[in-house]
């Protein structure tokens, strides 16, 4: 049986509503061509082409009939979700996939603003996130953003119709989602596990008997496996093909010590992020693995350095813009580039190097925080007089937020009391994992929290 | 052992409920990380991704049980080397 879709020469689809030049377009023709071929396995269960592709295509109709042109939802690591996401665009709706343990007034303050606004036809889906302007909105990415990025990673990373590619990410995050689209395009199965909370069952994933077995994990994803499943991956290096990382820089220790345990595999760091999209991969276990380096740019990207020195981008990667703040997004994105909060430089062979990052944000496993909204919420909690949401050092994680308060009137602060009451208004990613009591919190001369100072 | 294990996750974690009998599905990946080198630094075991298991995190007392039963079956450094049995 001859299954093979060429990406970049496939016929034109006549399925209507979205799905010409969308990733739905692949699932159709895969579906068409190997309708018993596996799609994706998710705890202990198997959807084939055929079945994600019918089943996707009924549950569109349903969603035809609902009057918003955006789909809410929370997001699961499951087969369930990805019909969601398929019938969503397949019935022209865009969908807001948010965290799984997103609270019901986040919830609905996102739905409220998303059905305010109007949204483009051509937009994919709308991604809340962290991340170049430090607060959190809603990024428009198009379809044709996504096949550009499928396309990005297909041909920098040689997705093929053999491969088996594990998801151990939250799929509302792009570093994880954007592995569906690569992964659909070629007819690739996907495992999709719980998470790296599972590591019997993320290593259970890379066991299963496929030819090519891929990932995608964050660096802190790498470092528990370093830490506490070295002997296991090291079982694995025959088996997995390639492992991708990006979203927070990885140490360089964890990078050699990778290259050691998986001499043969192809070890890529990428970078991307929710508003450019994936711009640059590096293999660092091909001679050449230096930290903060990320390759050069894919086949639908191009990168360069601002004169003040921030990275920029170029290309059919970057987003439409964030919901609703037109202002915000020409700020960020003009004459078709993205001008993102990272310094960097491009070395003699063209190579993106990363050199840091202007402004606040907190990296926490690929994650931004903005220590501000951390601290406004802090501070509406009754015992908390002042605080100061810092990065400190975690021997697992890299780094972990840490939550620097001074009581009010001496009193003593419910820590757990506070870690519930942070829970309610932030993710759960934002609520700190360290806490510590000060008498004052150091300011800088025009009163702001001097953050240099807390700096580890 | 009991209470020393509890002062420590009520110290990394605060937000996790030690009563619950549902304790790991409370827990996401920086909670296991977190319990497991918290757990293998104070008691000097080897604690790895085969012991992250449901069963082994579902409970405060499940937790004293893997702590105990790993204690019991590493090697003793108070023992002079080739000096007896652990058992």
């Amino acid at each position: 049986m001859n299954c093979e879709i060429t990406p970049e020469k496939r016929p034109p689809s006549s399925g209507g509503g979205t799905e010409g030049g969308c990733i739905e377009s692949f699932l159709r023709q895969w579906a068409e061509r190997c309708p018993d071929k596996p799609a994706v396995i998710c705890d202990g269960e198997t959807v084939t082409y055929g079945q994600l592709w019918e089943q996707a295509t009924r549950l569109s109709q349903q969603y035809r009939q609902e009057a918003p042109r955006a789909q809410v939802i929370r997001s699961t690591q499951s087969i369930g979700f990805l019909l969601t996401y398929f019938a969503c665009h397949l019935a022209g709706k865009a969908i807001v996939p948010l965290e799984n343990d997103c609270s019901e007034s986040k919830f609905t303050g996102i739905q409220d603003e998303i059905n305010a606004c109007r949204i483009p036809d051509h937009v994919a889906d709308i991604l809340y996130t962290t991340g170049t302007t430090g607060r959190q909105k809603g990024i428009m990415i198009s379809h044709r953003a996504i096949t550009a990025d499928a396309g990005n990673l297909v041909s920098a990373m040689q997705y093929t119709e053999d491969l088996l590619f594990v998801i151990s990410g939250p799929l509302n995050h792009i570093g994880s989602l954007s592995k569906v689209w690569p992964a659909v395009m070629v007819g690739a199965t996907l495992c999709i596990t719980p998470g790296m909370k599972d590591m019997n069952a993320f290593l259970g994933a890379l066991r299963l008997p496929y030819p090519r077995v891929a990932t995608f994990l964050v660096p802190s994803g790498i470092r528990m496996l370093l830490k506490f499943a070295r002997k296991e991956l090291a079982e694995l290096a025959d088996r997995i093909d390639f492992i991708e990382t990006g979203a927070a820089p990885m140490p360089q220790a964890d990078m050699e010590e990778m290259c050691r345990i998986l001499p043969d595999t192809r070890l890529y760091n990428t970078y991307a992020s929710t508003e450019t999209g994936i711009i640059c991969t590096h293999n660092y276990n091909a001679g050449y693995c230096v930290a903060g380096c990320l390759g050069k740019p894919m086949k639908h990207s191009a990168v360069f350095i601002t004169p003040e020195g921030y990275v920029a981008c170029k290309g059919e990667t970057l987003m439409e813009g964030y919901v609703g703040d037109e202002a915000l997004t020409a700020s960020v994105l003009h004459d078709g580039t993205v001008v993102t909060s990272d310094m960097g430089k491009i070395d003699g062979q063209g190579r993106l190097h990363l050199t840091g990052r202007s402004g606040d944000i907190i990296n926490i496993g690929g994650y931004k925080v903005n220590p501000v909204e951390v601290e406004d919420a802090a501070l509406a909690f009754p015992d908390v007089a002042d605080c100061i949401c810092t990065a400190s050092p975690h021997p697992a994680l890299g780094t972990a937020l840490k939550l620097v308060l001074v009581p009010r009137n001496g009193s003593a602060v419910d820590r757990k009391a506070l870690a519930a009451h942070l829970m309610q208004k932030l993710e759960r990613y934002k609520v700190p994992l360290l806490y510590c009591l000060a008498d004052h919190i150091e300011r800088t001369y025009n009163g702001k929290p001097d953050r240099k100072f807390y700096q580890p | 052992m009991k209470e020393r294990i509890k002062e420590l996750l009520e110290e990394m974690l605060p937000l996790l409920d030690l009563e619950s009998d549902f304790l790991y599905s409370e827990l996401d990946s920086l909670g296991v990380t977190t319990i497991l080198m918290t757990l293998s630094e104070e008691f000097g075991i080897e604690l790895d991704a085969k012991d992250a298991t449901p069963k082994n995190l579902r409970t405060l007392d499940s937790i004293v049980q893997m702590v105990e039963g790993k204690l019991k079956t590493a090697p003793s450094p108070s023992l002079p080397r080739g000096g007896g049995s652990n058992d």
